[in-house]
């Protein structure tokens, strides 16, 4: 079970949003789609779901493209967080619509995620506090029960509590490699520890497909404390500099092999301790050169 | 009430809004028959709420006290295409149909089929409470007579009328994506709708074909519903072709653009110099509407420029 995306391509009032977009999403896995504001993730999404007509490509599921077997996309979920039909609507009436698409939604279990997280089902969607009515849009994602679950910036502007609830329920959710979880966000902070996969979007087109478990295998962050302040010269080939307080280097090496290990040990550092190594770090080192990713920090 | 999903999904989204229109025309028809009926008793000239001379003909009655298809039913149409079609538009409920999984073929004919089916419903109830009321209401010493002719007739050309004006408000609700212009657009068209009658009707009896008034009104209703159908059928073609990046532009088909303006220029020069004896009036008409077609259709880059221009000015 596969969701394929292949060379899809949109362009608004005659400019090119997206081009040429080609990548694979199965069950299972969390990817997360990152790219500085304007890029493009949104209209991304959009143009997969058909509230946009693309200019060519086509999004298929299991080998049958939406558009010829449009049954298909009642696999995939995405709720629009700018333009939704929801506010007007209180919370128990959203399952008599989302019933009728999703034909396993589960209303029972929806109804049990709104009392556990104390929302009121008789509010409004509008009268909801920005991190409620994230939280609902991720209820309805998981009781619609659709395989493949879109999820627009769902961490924006949300307090570290309703953070942490979201991530939990991803993760939980993907447990029994049942469902996909396509996440977009232009923090990258917000994608460590969630996402298997990271597609980078540039310049319209998805410039990078990284699997953040094979670039963890070869990448150490590494802190040294070395006896002048002169940065040798391996440290500036080999390495990507983090953070330097005089002394103390903080480094990423990207390709960290024996050879290196080796090298470095060989300066006879005062201190040489392994940090925890981040998404951010990943691409502060070794791509924000080739992605013009914009760091935040 | 419907059996398929996409039916009941469509019925669970409108019935709110067909039932404030259902609401409304009802109203509408008993202040209207309950006035009717006070003010026919002021009439000294007449004890009958209907000319049963007319009513028994195979012709639409409409009287000055009573009328067998009420024009609240008209209205009722022109509304229900109005807000069906457009308040998916401005709710954003088009984001969610669109990636419901139901095509977009389905989508639109069960729109279609949910509220021509609450609008019979509609015709039925309210024209039988109308019928009531004046059978139960009609003053002492006055008659109300009806016959199967003129209801029949009456019921037959006020549906298809009905058909025409919701296709009319239907069809502008899918090309047009902001409110207050839609309506004024679709207002305008369904007024300056009675000068062209006009100039069909000329055309029909004194011009080329030499009708008469029924003959004419006959063909006139035939070409109305043909131009229904035409308009539901194009207006199925363009919603398969609707994306929804163009939400909030007065035209949701950039495309539409030239040849919505070319048809606006020629459609009103026609219709203000039809009459006119001279070439001035129709050079007037043509010049007016092409600059105002212009103003209106390309008024944002318009409104642009005139926002650059005076922030110049004023820096």
């Amino acid at each position: 079970m596969t969701l394929q995306v292949t060379g899809l391509s949109k362009q608004i009032n005659d400019r090119q949003i997206i081009q040429d977009i080609n990548f694979e999403w199965a069950p299972g896995e969390i990817i997360g789609l990152v790219g500085r504001n304007g890029v493009g993730k949104t209209t991304l999404f959009r143009t997969m779901m058909n509230h946009y007509i693309a200019e060519a490509g086509q999004v298929s599921i299991d080998g049958e493209a939406i558009q010829q077997v449009p049954q298909r996309q009642q696999q995939l979920f995405f709720i629009d967080t700018q333009y939704n039909f929801l506010s007007t609507y209180r919370l128990w009436e959203l399952p008599r619509f989302f019933g009728a698409v999703y034909s396993r939604f589960d209303e029972q279990r929806y109804t049990a995620l709104l009392q556990q997280f104390k929302l009121d089902a008789n509010s409004q969607y509008r009268r909801l506090s920005k991190g409620m009515r994230a939280l609902v849009n991720l209820i309805l994602a998981l009781t619609s029960n659709a395989t493949y679950i879109i999820l627009d910036e769902p961490f924006d502007g949300l307090d570290v509590i309703v953070r942490e609830n979201i991530a939990t329920m991803v993760i939980d959710e993907v447990a029994d490699q049942q469902k996909g979880f396509l996440i977009s966000s232009h923090d990258l902070n917000e994608l460590d520890g969630l996402s298997d996969r990271v597609l980078l979007l540039k310049d319209s087109r998805l410039a990078h497909d990284y699997n953040l478990e094979d670039i963890r295998a070869r990448a150490k962050k590494i802190q040294l404390v070395l006896n002048d302040k002169v940065i040798p010269d391996v440290i500036k080939q080999q390495s990507q500099l983090i953070r330097v307080s005089g002394r103390v280097l903080v480094v990423v090496i990207s390709d960290y092999t024996p050879a290196v290990d080796q090298k470095l040990k060989a300066l006879h550092p005062v201190l040489f301790e392994e940090l925890p190594l981040t998404l951010e770090d990943l691409f502060r080192a070794n791509l924000a050169h080739d992605t013009g990713y914009q760091m935040i920090k | 009430m419907f059996r398929q999903k996409i039916d009941q999904l469509m019925w669970q989204r409108h019935r709110r809004i067909l039932f404030a229109i259902a609401l409304l025309t009802l109203l509408g028809m008993l202040i209207g028959s309950f006035v009717a009926l006070h003010t026919v008793v002021a009439d000294h000239g007449t004890h009958q709420m209907v000319n049963v001379g007319l009513i028994k003909q195979w012709r639409p009655y409409n009287g000055t006290y009573f009328s067998a298809y009420s024009m609240w039913l008209l209205l009722a149409a022109w509304l229900s295409g109005l807000v069906v079609m457009h308040l998916d538009l401005r709710d954003h409920f088009n984001q969610f149909l669109f990636s419901s999984g139901y095509s977009r073929k389905r989508i639109y004919w069960s729109k279609l089929k949910v509220t021509w089916s609450v609008l019979l419903l509609l015709n039925v109830v309210a024209t039988a409470v109308d019928y009531l009321i004046f059978w139960w209401g009609t003053p002492h010493g006055y008659t109300w007579t009806i016959a199967w002719p003129g209801v029949l007739t009456s019921w037959l050309v006020g549906a298809i009328m009905s058909l025409g004006l919701f296709a009319i408000t239907w069809f502008a609700s899918i090309i047009v994506g902001q409110s207050g212009p839609l309506v004024i657009t679709v207002a305008g068209f369904t007024i300056s709708l009675a000068g062209f009658s006009g100039i069909g009707d000329t055309i029909l009896t004194r011009g080329l074909f030499k009708l008469t008034g029924d003959q004419a009104m006959w063909v006139g209703l035939i070409v109305w519903l043909i131009a229904a159908l035409v308009l539901f059928v194009w207006g199925a073609a363009l919603y398969q072709h609707l994306s929804l990046e163009h939400n909030g532009e007065y035209l949701l088909f950039p495309r539409l653009r030239v040849p919505v303006y070319i048809v606006f220029v020629l459609y009103m020069t026609l219709i203000f110099s039809w009459s006119a004896v001279d070439g001035v009036s129709a050079i007037v008409a043509f010049v007016l509407s092409a600059l105002f077609g212009y103003a209106w259709l390309w008024r944002p880059r318009l409104g642009e420029q005139w926002h650059q221009w005076r922030e110049r000015k004023q820096g």
